[in-house]
């Protein structure tokens, strides 16, 4: 049994990750209220948001903008927008089309337009192939707390992580967008009987959920001090996990999904011997397990079926 | 009868043509003469409507013609080792279609973890033969039953939820099958099993270089009428159980569990059924593909060729068993063949499949509506 303070460190990073991770599935359970639809290729947006991010931050750079706080504030800013704008024009080509069709049509084609994203960074990018240094921009430095070590910069990504959570949360309960987006998850049809313009508030959607991802891409690229092109590929499929955990279609669900699939493989890599190599196996097998004795997720609803 | 041989003729030089040709020019020629045919078969509608009746008329014939150019395919191709292996791959392709086709298209059973099941068959035959001793052949049979006992031990439970969440667990299987596969020791992490003895048939062993009528055979050749024998037998099987109550009563599952529980079909061990015949076939490609090559390693099963094998089904047409024997000639052989494009291929491929699901979502070769007399 490891010492209880490498559990505590081991779950305080695992609540890092698990922002990261809440943020992704944050923006799966959000497409998956408005169109019934899993949208795979959101892995790969949240790549191309790390990706933006960090062009942005050169391109300041290079232009003598290089100040900490306001370089990643426009970095924040100018992700979020693109991968938001990206995210919208890939539910446009791919997503929206299909959305009538059978669910393996969407699955394919937003699999196969996640390839397309990831295959394009890849190529277009400079010496896309290797992984790419990220800019320490955080505060450095820290302390320790009951033997946990905390570092600055692990609370800056706590807080902008609960930022746009909080933001999120505004914009679902408090905007009117948001009351259209609840009301399209609820019954699409009957939410455009009220005058909601369905076209606009999947839009609107969309844009949230890849924004959200472009987050998250660039929490990555802080906390690891690295991006690379394939690094969507585990991204996705672990938002995918930690909403489907949380209940797809719930947003609260997601949140709570993301932070346990986060903790699981932290904890698991320190009770487990080798555990970091495995611990994403761990994780998975719990996914599995979860959906054996609780299909619908924790906080998901119970559907009751109807012929 | 005549214009069916023709056109099969017409057809197996074209494919000939088009793998082989090397030179701009005749890659150019070659082209142009395969748009040619498809732009007639097309748009000239007496030419469409003749064809389609004579292929529907003498449908046996067509049917021999077909298996006479597999046939003879090795022959035309006997300059080039390369495109034997390849063509080999292709049909191995399709008897991992057709497995991958019955779970998904035939019963609905959503399996994205094709490449997970392929890999336990493969990886079954290396550690039979490399650790146990095993002769080539045995494994080769056992690797497929393997791969349906571990999915039905681990999805029972599953293959009740449905869509999404078998999506989800799918793909974490193949995560987890590549960790695995990585970081275990007996699996030999991640440089995998090699030395895979060859195929050993009666004394004859697979890396022989056969002749036949005089023509010089690169080895490849064994393995591709060993694939065609394969690949055959496999969509004949799919194709009888298609035909059979069972096809029927998973089509009915897959179109509406509630209708099809009303009519007294069980739904789970339907599932259960259609998911271990899949299963079967796609490990009986992937222990094929480990005794061909020689050595599996955990790159040549992770989630991108689960990727290329839905996309098999999809172009082809889902719930086609034709289609997926042309969806696995197409996708297979075309990106070796724009090889010359190396770094925008898997680009231009997601692309094609993107365009493709927008503007034919049925398939090349779509599925017949059952008809019963």
């Amino acid at each position: 049994m490891p010492p209880l303070e490498l559990l505590l460190q081991q779950a305080f990073n695992g609540l890092m990750l698990g922002v990261m991770y809440a943020l992704i599935a944050v923006g799966f359970t959000l497409f998956f209220g408005v169109l019934d639809v899993i949208h795979f290729s959101h892995g790969d947006i949240f790549m191309l948001g790390a990706f933006a991010g960090l062009s942005v931050l050169a391109g300041l750079h290079a232009a003598g903008i290089g100040g900490g706080a306001v370089a990643l504030a426009l970095a924040f800013l100018a992700s979020i927008l693109i991968t938001g704008l990206v995210g919208v024009a890939a539910e446009r080509v791919c997503v929206k089309p299909l959305a009538r069709s059978s669910p393996l049509m969407t699955l394919l084609a937003t699999l196969s337009l996640g390839l397309v994203i990831r295959e394009s960074v890849l190529i277009f990018y400079p010496r896309g192939a290797d992984p790419k240094r990220f800019p320490q921009l955080l505060p450095q430095g820290g302390f320790e707390l009951g033997g946990v070590a905390v570092r600055y910069e692990n609370l800056a990504i706590l807080a902008i992580g609960f930022c746009a959570m909080v933001a999120v949360d505004l914009i679902i309960n408090r905007t009117r967008m948001g009351a259209a987006i609840r009301a399209v998850a609820q019954d699409p049809e009957a939410a455009q009987m009220m005058g909601v313009n369905l076209d606009r508030t999947v839009d609107a959607t969309f844009f949230i959920g890849s924004g959200l991802a472009a987050v998250a891409g660039l929490l990555s690229g802080l906390y690891y001090g690295e991006v690379h092109f394939i690094m969507g590929i585990t991204g996705g499929v672990i938002g995918f996990s930690a909403a489907a955990i949380g209940g797809l279609g719930n947003v609260y669900g997601a949140i709570v999904g993301g932070l346990l699939f986060g903790m699981l493989q932290t904890t698991s890599a320190a009770l487990i011997p080798r555990g970091s190599e495995f611990r994403d196996v761990v994780a998975f097998a719990v996914v599995m397990l979860f959906l054996i004795f609780r299909p619908s997720g924790i906080l998901g609803e119970k559907s009751v079926e109807r012929v | 009868m005549l214009l069916v041989l023709l056109t099969e003729s017409a057809l197996f030089v074209l494919i000939a043509a088009a793998v082989l040709a090397e030179r701009p020019v005749a890659l150019a020629a070659t082209g142009a003469a395969i748009l040619a045919g498809l732009a007639a078969t097309r748009f000239v509608t007496p030419l469409r409507t003749a064809l389609g009746r004579a292929f529907e008329r003498h449908h046996a014939t067509a049917l021999v013609g077909g298996a006479a150019g597999a046939l003879a395919l090795p022959l035309a191709l006997s300059a080039s080792p390369y495109w034997t292996f390849v063509a080999t791959l292709a049909l191995l392709y399709v008897t991992i279609g057709q497995g991958l086709n019955f779970q998904i298209g035939t019963a609905g059973v959503l399996n994205l973890a094709g490449a997970a099941f392929a890999g336990l068959g493969g990886y079954t035959v290396g550690l039979l033969t490399v650790s146990a001793g095993w002769p080539s052949w045995l494994a080769v049979l056992v690797g497929p039953l393997v791969a349906v006992t571990v999915g039905a031990v681990l999805f029972v439970p599953i293959l009740k939820t449905r869509g999404h969440y078998l999506a989800l667990v799918t793909i974490a299987f193949v995560f987890i099958f590549n960790i695995l596969m990585n970081n275990l020791e007996f699996t030999g992490g991640p440089q995998g099993i090699k030395n895979i003895p060859t195929l050993q048939l009666a004394g004859y062993p697979f890396t022989t270089k056969p002749t036949v009528f005089g023509i010089g055979l690169p080895a490849h050749a064994n393995f591709y009428y060993a694939a065609l024998l394969m690949a055959a037998l496999t969509t004949w099987i799919i194709r009888r159980l298609y035909d059979s109550w069972l096809g029927l009563a998973l089509n009915t599952l897959r179109d509406d569990e509630i209708a099809a529980k009303c009519c007294g079909i069980s739904i789970t061990r339907g599932k259960l059924v259609a998911f271990s015949i899949g299963n079967f076939f796609i490990g009986l490609g992937g222990a094929f593909y480990a005794v061909m090559v020689g050595f599996v390693s955990p790159p040549d099963f992770d989630f991108g060729y689960s990727l290329v094998m839905l996309s098999v089904i999809i172009i082809g047409g889902v719930d086609s068993i034709p289609g997926v024997i042309l969806g696995a000639c197409l996708l297979v052989p075309l990106p070796e063949r724009f090889r010359f494009l190396h770094e925008y291929r898997l680009l231009l491929y997601g692309v094609v499949i993107v365009v493709m699901l927008l503007y034919r979502p049925q398939g090349l070769w779509p599925a017949k509506v059952r008809r019963y007399r």
